[in-house]
């Protein structure tokens, strides 16, 4: 402990970066907003594709509440977004219209999954918990297959044909529509989570991740806590899911599938989980991968995205949003 | 006036080895306790116990006259019982000040406050830069405490602890670790403590114990052997005994009572 010379306590100190800058949580809200803008100018025709990229970001951002700043383990979490699209589909099939009323009642379906998940992996710790999150999408999936008179089952729910965004907007053939509409949600669901994951409870919650022993020693509880983020999570994977069923017009067993939740864990690790906007670089390249390479080559793109994953994972442990901090560093001091 | 600990006659055993035999004590507001005794004598295991971390085999435990027994340990740290580690358990990843406005937070029940800025709670952060100066870490304040060196993370340990505003404290060798000439920064922290605030230390460090304490407890295979003040303690031959390891090779009852100092419950 090398003796530290007395100074003032509350004069803000040189290098602090992580606080009091009052705005800073807008900074990556309005990047998005601006590359989204860029991206419906420059590439009008590709809107249904960047329309599903942002839905697999809202998806990987809920994912990363709860594993990367909560540290659960999970491979379960389509049932959560599943539920979502089910609900709003279901919905819309039986007459309700209302584009935003189905998204927002698929975010109440995600939440009361995120509940009932919750309750059953938060019982469990590490592997037994990734092997229960595991049975229960595994349960979800034969459920909604089973129930193939309300689902649709394999054939997939369809006839989902929402009326306008506000009375005013009908989705368009080219997706202008849904893209803006994604868009807004996935601004607006950034700069509330950004606040959230900056909270009390945030930090709550990344020490829950660390070392919960420790959280209790200083009087914080965990398992309601947790099962709190998951309802949040829930929240949002269920406005994914929502947003793709009002986009897209179809909802898919996929959507509850094992395989769905593993790709969401490969793009949080992928762009770096606990950052958020690590989820949305990673859904970025994950998808912008399956879109494009898989267009020239079908039967080899997974071999590319697995080759890809293992350079990030070894050279980036952090994650490709890293990147980002990384070249930061290299601007020179006193830059923002 | 009601202890504001009392632990009477507690028990615990692990796979038949006896860990905590049949302790008993009190301490009083503004008490100064040390806890001695060799290794694996069942220190660390006693503040588990207190805390609730492990169950007791029997024994009752009482904050401020009420039986906790058989109260959670969260719920025992909101009633004014916290402890420190022996080997530090800090959250790597966040900041100095970050570990105080937790701390701080937390004890006013705010961690569950989804949509609040943390900058927004102006008191806290006051509190949490006071604490932060008092302990002389403001240089450190907003480095993570994975880059801090150990001595100053033994110093956050404290800060936590002073940070729930405890009536009860308990210090599991809070200068372990750390090279001796380090150990006057540990000193002075403790010494800077409230002085209504009841404190039992466990230390091995004698200048910190005799510097520290009014009252010392000597344990030994789970058993308190005794008690006096420091000086009664340092002088007493079972206490040399039990240092020495020939404690083990000695009928325990036919340790012949030192000449001055006080045995069993005070
Ligand atoms: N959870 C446990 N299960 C089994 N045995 C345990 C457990 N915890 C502690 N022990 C044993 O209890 C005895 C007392 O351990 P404890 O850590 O309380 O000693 P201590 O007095 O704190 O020693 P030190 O000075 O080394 O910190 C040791 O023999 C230890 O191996
Ligand atoms: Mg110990």
């Amino acid at each position: 402990m090398a003796p530290i010379p007395g100074r003032p306590a509350a004069s803000p100190r040189p290098g602090c970066r992580s606080r009091g800058v009052p705005g800073r949580e807008l900074v990556a809200p309005t990047v998005v907003a601006i590359l989204g803008a860029l991206a419906y100018l420059a590439f009008p025709d590709d809107l249904a594709f960047f329309t599903r990229i942002i839905v697999a970001a809202l998806f990987v951002m809920s994912l990363d509440l709860v594993v990367g700043y909560c540290g659960v383990a999970t491979l379960g979490h389509a049932v959560l977004y599943g539920a979502g699209a089910y609900a709003a589909g279901i919905l819309c099939v039986d007459g309700l219209t209302d584009p935003l009323l189905l998204i927002a009642a698929g975010s109440v379906a995600g939440v009361v999954a995120g509940l009932v998940t919750a309750l059953v992996i938060l019982r469990a710790h590490g592997l037994p918990q990734l092997v229960l999150s595991i049975a229960v999408v595994q349960l979800a999936y034969e459920a909604a297959n089973k129930a193939r008179d309300i689902t649709g089952g394999s054939d997939g729910l369809s006839g989902i044909s929402p009326g306008p965004v506000f009375g005013l907007f009908e989705f368009d053939l080219w997706g202008r529509t849904a893209y803006v509409l994604a868009l807004v949600l996935l601004i607006a669901t950034l700069v509330v989570l950004r606040r959230v994951v900056r909270s009390p409870f945030g930090l709550l919650c990344r020490g829950i991740k660390q070392d919960p022993d420790r959280i209790r020693a200083i009087g914080g509880t965990i398992y309601g806590n947790l099962v709190k983020m998951y309802a949040l999570s829930g929240a949002v994977a269920g406005l994914a899911g929502g947003l793709t069923a009002v986009t897209t017009g179809v909802v898919g067993l996929d959507s509850v599938s094992f395989e769905w939740s593993a790709e969401a864990l490969v793009m949080l690790v992928l762009g770096g989980a606990g950052t958020l906007y690590g989820a949305l670089v990673g859904a970025v390249v994950f998808t912008g991968f399956e879109h494009y390479v898989a267009a020239v080559d079908p039967y080899h793109w997974l071999f590319v995205v697995g080759a890809l994953l293992i350079g990030v994972v070894l050279a980036l442990p952090a994650g490709l949003g890293s990147l980002a901090a990384w070249l930061r560093r290299l601007l020179p001091q006193g830059a923002p | 006036m009601t202890a504001a600990l009392e632990v009477q006659s507690l028990c615990r055993s692990f796979d038949g080895i006896v860990v905590a035999d049949n302790i008993s004590l009190s301490l009083a507001a503004g008490d100064r306790v040390a806890l001695i005794g060799p290794n694996g004598a069942g220190k660390t295991t006693f503040v588990n116990l207190v805390t609730g971390t492990l169950k007791p085999d029997a024994g009752r435990i009482l904050l401020a006259g009420v039986d906790v027994t058989a109260v959670s340990d969260v719920e025992r740290v909101r009633r004014g019982l916290v402890r420190t580690f022996q080997i530090t358990r800090l959250f790597p990843d966040m900041t100095v000040h970050e570990h105080l406005m937790l701390a701080l937070l937390q004890r006013a029940e705010k961690t569950g406050r989804l949509f609040a800025s943390l900058d927004s709670f102006k008191d806290a952060g006051a509190e949490a830069d006071d604490l932060i100066a008092q302990l002389g870490l403001a240089p450190v304040a907003d480095v993570k405490v994975r880059a801090l060196a150990y001595g100053h993370q033994r110093l956050v340990e404290i800060a936590i602890a002073v940070a729930l505003k405890p009536k009860v404290l308990l210090l599991d060798e809070p200068a372990a670790g750390i090279p001796h000439d380090e150990v006057l920064r540990i000193i002075e922290a403790l010494e800077r403590l409230p002085a209504d605030l009841a404190i039992l230390m466990i230390e091995h460090d004698m200048d910190l114990v005799f510097r520290f304490a009014e009252r010392v407890i000597v344990l030994a295979a789970g058993k308190i052997v005794c008690q006096g003040t420091p000086e009664e303690v340092g002088r007493d031959p079972a206490v040399r005994a039990v240092y020495l390891g020939s404690y083990a090779s000695r009928d325990r009852d036919a340790l012949g009572p030192g000449p001055t100092v006080g045995r069993g419950r005070a």
